[in-house]
């Protein structure tokens, strides 16, 4: 399920984290990050896909393509329409092939999808982060009936159903803008997972003395939370939306793959693979490539993110 | 400890409630009118009435919200169509009662589910043990490698590569088809095979990397390192104090985890073809058919919140500690 | 009867061809002939589907599927023969003993009924029994299947059913033999009218309610055994029916066993490999994707495929702007890739173009093209020509209505590419199953364009063009003249056609109508959709049934090999 990356932020993270990581940490990751060779392969590939969701329009340009010419020629109509050729139709043409009964180009939509694919886990990240922290705070900083409201919405969005529901709620609404849709829905159900790990802290740091000592040097609650609190949960928040994003990734796909992320004719990596479940065994092709791309973009992060926790942590151990 | 329970077994219907609620509220603006839906292909306004007033669907949307609840306990009655308790509700697009819907499609989810669950149990906990003891040599590494790649690949994507590979290229499985236990044992091993595979994979992996953080916490806390020195031996020491408490926590998060399961495994369902809840969600999504969909969305939200209950109950039990706590 | 008088012109020559593509194993090769080979006695046939049936009791469901299925447990006044292309659309005596017997200028007709007719409970079926059955169409809650009796026969306004207003005086019977229905108006075609799904006897006093829907009466050669709802259906050999009183039913198998909720994917994929009983089987149209699976000789020997008499149209809003102007509503007919379209939904295995609105298999049928194009792939120039003319070069928008489903889609977007290069940006608005056809059917909720289907309920254009283009109909709900389309010629001319008493003339002027509204363009004729089946090694006896959507006769598929 798509919960899988969302139960890992909420169970990894929460325990290990206690305060911020110190000013270098920064540098201190981007060190390790490059010093390491996976990690490395990570970047690198991440910096492709992020290249071509920004120049999607002049890649297709070279290739030829774009991402919804219908291409008849490429298409066998007697057989259903399967692509012409080996290897769902790669050719000189058509770097990936083509989709089959239409004949688009797989490259452009590839190139395409990663546009949706980013910009959706990237708004949802940063509204999740957003919701997390300021109610997450809140909650641990007031506590009382503030927390005890936000307590009570968190239990409740965390006991339904998220995928049935988000699936449920956007078949049902009318078409609209689909991306905004999307990005509303998945954080109304993801910043749960990140206020309570913030609130908990939130509420150990409260009792220290420093926020103690800025409070008796009379500083208001908002400037106590905001300048004492927030640096101090900035190691948290890092490694928590870094494995965020490929959990998010995911989350679109997903419900593009069930049939109610993006509209047509939108390409989407997730949409891609929905659409050729039921050519896969005449045209494994058309499912291995936006399969592929989806794997490593979402193994890249986690990756990514695995070492930047790690990085984190060592530094913790070390101050 | 009595009253704790009665306390967290209020907080569950409240909960449950709430769920109802809100599910009930948006659908209703969402979903098509059940009215039409009976009154078929040649429909006229005033036909559409006469059904809106017999089904009740006139009333205020409370009254409507509370014929339904007491539906739950004394089942109700649409028109000439009688829906026994406990009534979650009639399906017109099927013409079935929602409960018998969900009551069949029951026990293909708990298959899923429950052999999904011994999977990723036996292949997390142990590869994240044997991990833990032999830290940082090769295997470790491996195994934390493949963890990773685990937790992220889509299981639908995953789903697929099997079937290609092992239904249409290998043939040494069949198609997926749910037969029943007594028909044809092998066949119903073969057919579920695939489904939990899948469904295991990602918390398989996840498990295993929490197994073995948690074995390497408690192996270099004090009490542990106090049962070395007075010279406990390697198993004893290993069953005792340091498994126990590093599995608590993956006992809790697996209660969870099954717990959600129950209300249906929707994609794995869905790709395999398995008539379970998932699928039957993810069908009267496709048909915006509103009973079903709130009635799978509460079965889910029901085990989840009951989950939720039997792991603290559970956690209290084991752990003496947070008795304290929580009381 | 009337009916022999349509089967001329385009329908007999669609309906050989169809026999030339169905009838794949006559004769091909020596022993194992394929599906249209001789079925034998006893056996039980395998269905795999997808969607159960919508309902079981006959005055709900109104299909193809369910009325082909209704053939098994359930007999009629008359019904539709059973023979491949234009014999099976031919309307044949069941329950009666002929297909009526008009007076009164055609506004009474008397039916008579065969001796030996009994209900599976071993009760007599007396005109009574029929009279109950057909009465039971005007119950708001029961009749919502065929609306044919309700339209035709004469009943009092506030006729409700016979379990709320009682008996119904306008049809009567003088005993137990003998129906006589009061008509409105004459209506010469009422031999096929009764062939509908309502007239089915129904014992009288009973099937209030969905009791039918649970548990059917049979009057057929069938009845059933075991009802899961959605998931299984057995039908087992009803022995109250006597074959001596049918000459429609071969009723060979000893059973059926329907399984439904099975994935598309899952059906195709046993339906090749055809292992144990699935051999016993047969299935619905395949998927596209697996059309180039079917290919071999052993599955191409294995393969029915035909029209399945229905038309895929867009319609086109002429109450909205600029759709109002006739040369906009020409320009996106000429434009219009229908090629493409044909691909969306799986090729040419699975479709063919459609060029007139009523298809093949619709009695007098003319075919002709109004907007011709170079392989059907749409005339961009003489379509931007059209516009320009009309003041519309610099494009406008276009909303277009369409059912969530992978298939519309991937038609709507051919639509959306065909129609860019005009500057006319078609936005897709999908609909979710469930409420299309409410939505749609909403004039005021309607948009610029909607793709639909229509299939006629028999094979003439009496039930094809009157409700899709009389502007008389048009209802601000459940409107199913898409177009909006209210032009006073088109109007009177249905009227002229409706008052003809030969059924041959009125299908040749219904042709010829097809031409006179696909002037004014209203609707894009996109596709005459084909099914394409895979049957079971062991299916025989099989064909495709032009009056039931295209599916495989039930009442004459059989198996080779009983004992196999």
């Amino acid at each position: 399920m798509t919960t899988t990356p969302t139960l890992l932020e909420v169970e990894e993270v929460g325990t290990p984290v206690a305060a911020g990581g110190s000013p270098a940490s920064a540098r201190r990751i981007l060190r390790i990050v490059t010093r390491d060779k996976g990690a490395l392969a990570c970047v690198l590939f991440l910096a492709i896909v992020v290249l071509m969701a920004v120049a999607a329009p002049l890649i297709t340009k070279l290739s030829g393509w774009g991402p919804y010419a219908f291409d008849s020629a490429a298409i066998d109509s007697s057989l259903g329409g399967v692509p012409r050729g080996a290897l769902g139709g790669i050719s000189g043409e058509h770097w990936f092939g083509v989709e089959p009964q239409n004949g688009r180009d797989l490259f452009a939509r590839i190139v395409y999808g990663a546009r949706v694919s980013i910009t959706i886990s990237l708004s949802a990240t940063v509204l999740t982060g957003v919701l997390g922290v300021v109610l997450g705070m809140l909650a641990g900083f007031y506590r009382g009936w503030v927390d005890q409201v936000i307590s009570r919405v968190m239990d409740f969005l965390m006991a339904f159903p998220a995928l049935i529901f988000m699936i449920a709620i956007l078949s049902s609404l009318p078409a609209g803008n689909r991306p905004v849709l999307l990005v509303v829905v998945i954080s109304a159900f993801g910043w749960p997972y990140l206020a309570r790990v913030i609130r908990g802290q939130t509420m150990t740091l409260a009792g220290r003395e420093f926020v103690e000592a800025a409070r008796a040097s009379g500083a208001k609650d908002l400037q106590v939370v905001f300048r004492e609190i927030l640096p101090n949960l900035r190691g948290s928040i890092v490694v928590m939306t870094t494995l965020a994003i490929p959990g998010y990734i995911g989350t679109e796909a997903g419900l593009s793959f069930l049939g109610v992320g993006v509209s047509p004719p939108t390409a989407s990596w997730g949409q891609m693979i929905s659409s050729s479940v039921s050519w896969y065994s005449v045209d494994p092709m058309f499912f291995a490539i936006p399969g592929a791309f989806l794997f490593l973009t979402v193994l890249s992060l986690t990756v990514l993110g695995d070492k930047i926790r790690t990085a984190i942590d060592q530094g913790e151990a070390a101050s | 400890m009595t009253r704790y329970v009665l306390a967290r077994l209020g907080g569950v219907v409240v909960i449950l409630l709430a769920v109802c609620l809100f599910t009930y509220l948006i659908f209703f603006k969402l979903s098509p009118d059940p009215a039409v839906m009976i009154c078929g292909k040649t429909c006229t306004p005033e036909r559409i009435d006469s059904i809106r007033s017999v089904l009740g669907l006139n009333q205020p949307i409370l009254t409507q919200f509370g014929e339904f609840l007491r539906g739950i306990v004394a089942g109700r009655d649409y028109g000439a169509v009688h829906c026994p308790a406990p009534c979650l509700g009639y399906s017109f697009q099927t013409n079935e009662s929602v409960w018998s819907m969900l009551t069949s499609r029951l026990p293909v989810s708990i298959t899923v589910a429950v052999g999904a669950a011994v999977l990723w149990l036996l292949a997390g906990v142990i590869g994240g043990l044997v991990s833990a003891v032999k830290q940082g040599t090769w295997w470790d590494r491996t195994a934390m490698a493949l963890a990773l790649g685990g937790v992220s690949v889509p299981n639908y994507v995953l789903a697929l590569v099997l079937q290609y590979v092992l239904v249409v290229k290998l043939q040494v499985l069949p198609f997926p088809s749910a037969p029943a236990f007594g028909d044809d044992p092998v066949l119903w091993f073969e057919s579920y095979l695939m489904p939990w595979v899948v469904l295991a994979v990602g918390y398989a992996c996840l498990y295993a990397r929490l197994t073995r953080s948690n074995v390497i916490d408690t192996l270099s806390e004090n009490y542990y390192r106090t049962a070395r020195a007075k010279g406990l031996g390697g198993a004893l020491i290993m069953r005792r104090h340091a498994l126990r408490p590093a599995l608590t926590p993956i006992a809790t998060i697996f209660g969870m985890d099954f717990a959600g399961l129950l209300g249906g495994a929707l994609i794995t369902e869905t790709v395999f073809g398995l008539n379970g809840i998932g699928k039957l969600a993810a069908d009267s999504i496709a048909k915006n058919d509103q009973p079903v969909i709130m009635a799978v969305t509460l079965l889910a939200a029901f085990f989840v919140v009951i989950g939720n209950v039997v792991v603290d109950l559970v956690y209290t039990a084991l752990d003496p500690r947070v008795r304290v706590v929580s009381a | 009867m009337k009916r022999t008088s349509m089967l001329v012109g385009m329908v007999a020559s669609a309906a050989l061809a169809l026999t030339a593509c169905g009838g794949n194993g006559n004769g091909a090769t020596g022993d194992s002939a394929g599906p249209g080979s001789k079925a034998v006695q006893g056996g039980t046939v395998q269905v795999l589907a997808n969607a159960a049936f919508s309902h079981l009791d006959p005055a709900r469901g109104f299909d193809g599927g369910v009325n082909n299925f209704y053939r098994l447990i359930y007999r009629t006044l008359t019904t539709q023969g059973a023979a491949p292309g234009a014999e099976g659309t031919k309307i044949v005596p069941d329950l009666a003993t002929d297909t009526g017997k008009a007076s009164d200028g055609g506004k009474t007709w008397t039916f008579t009924l065969k001796d030996g007719l009994f209900f599976e409970t071993g009760a007599p079926i007396t005109s009574a029994d029929v009279k109950w059955g057909v009465s039971r169409a005007w119950d708001p809650e029961v009749g919502i299947g065929s609306p044919y009796a309700k339209q035709l026969i004469d009943a009092p306004a506030s006729y409700q059913g016979p379990y709320k207003s009682g008996d119904l005086p306008t049809i009567t019977t003088p005993d137990a033999k003998t129906i006589v229905f009061k008509l409105k108006k004459p209506f010469a075609d009422f031999g096929s009218v009764v062939a509908q799904n309502t007239f089915t006897p129904v014992p009288k006093g009973q099937g209030e309610g969905n009791q039918l829907d649970g548990k059917p009466i049979a009057s057929g050669p069938y009845k059933v055994s075991e009802f899961k709802p959605g998931a299984a259906l057995k039908l087992v050999r009803n022995d109250k029916w006597d074959k001596k009183t049918d000459a429609v039913r071969s009723a060979n198998p000893d059973g059926f066993q329907w399984t439904f909720g099975l994935d598309p994917a899952t059906i195709d994929e046993r339906m090749i490999a055809g292992q144990g009983t699935d051999g016993d089987a047969i299935a619905g149209s395949v998927a596209a994707a697996s059309v180039a699976r079917i290919q071999t000789p052993q599955l191409k020997q294995r393969t029915m495929t035909g029209i399945n008499g229905c038309t895929t149209y867009m319609g086109l809003n002429t109450t909205k702007k600029p759709f109002d102007n006739v040369k906009v509503r020409q320009a996106i007919n000429l434009a219009v890739n229908k090629q493409t379209v044909r691909d969306a939904v799986g090729g040419s295995a699975l479709a063919d173009i459609a060029t007139s609105i009523q298809p093949p298999s619709v009695a007098g049928r003319v075919d002709y093209d109004p907007y011709p194009s170079p392989d059907h792939k749409g005339d961009v120039e003489a379509a931007r020509k059209l516009l320009t003319e009309a003041g519309f070069e610099a494009g406008f928008p276009l909303t277009l209505d369409i059912r969530a489903q992978p298939k519309m889609q991937a038609m709507a977007v051919a639509i959306q590419q065909a129609l860019e290069p005009l500057k006319i940006t078609v936005k897709i608005n999908t609909i979710d199953t469930a409420t299309y056809y409410e939505v749609i059917g909403t004039t005021s909720q309607q948009h610029d364009a909607a793709i639909t289907g229509w299939c006629p309920d028999w094979p003439s254009g009496a039930t094809f063009l009157p409700p899709l283009f009389d502007g008389r109909n048009i209802t601000p709900k459940g409107n199913s003249n898409l177009a909006q389309l209210n032009d006073p010629g088109v109007n009177a001319k249905i009227t002229e056609i409706s008052e003809l008493t030969d059924v041959q003339a009125a299908n040749t002027a219904y042709g010829e109508l097809d031409k006179q509204i696909m002037a004014l363009a209203p609707v894009v004729p996109l596709l005459y959709e084909k099914v394409l089946m895979l049957v079971g090694s062991n299916i025989g006896g099989a064909y495709l049934h032009d009056g039931y959507s295209g599916g495989i006769d039930l009442v004459s598929v059989g198996l080779q090999n009983a004992g196999k």
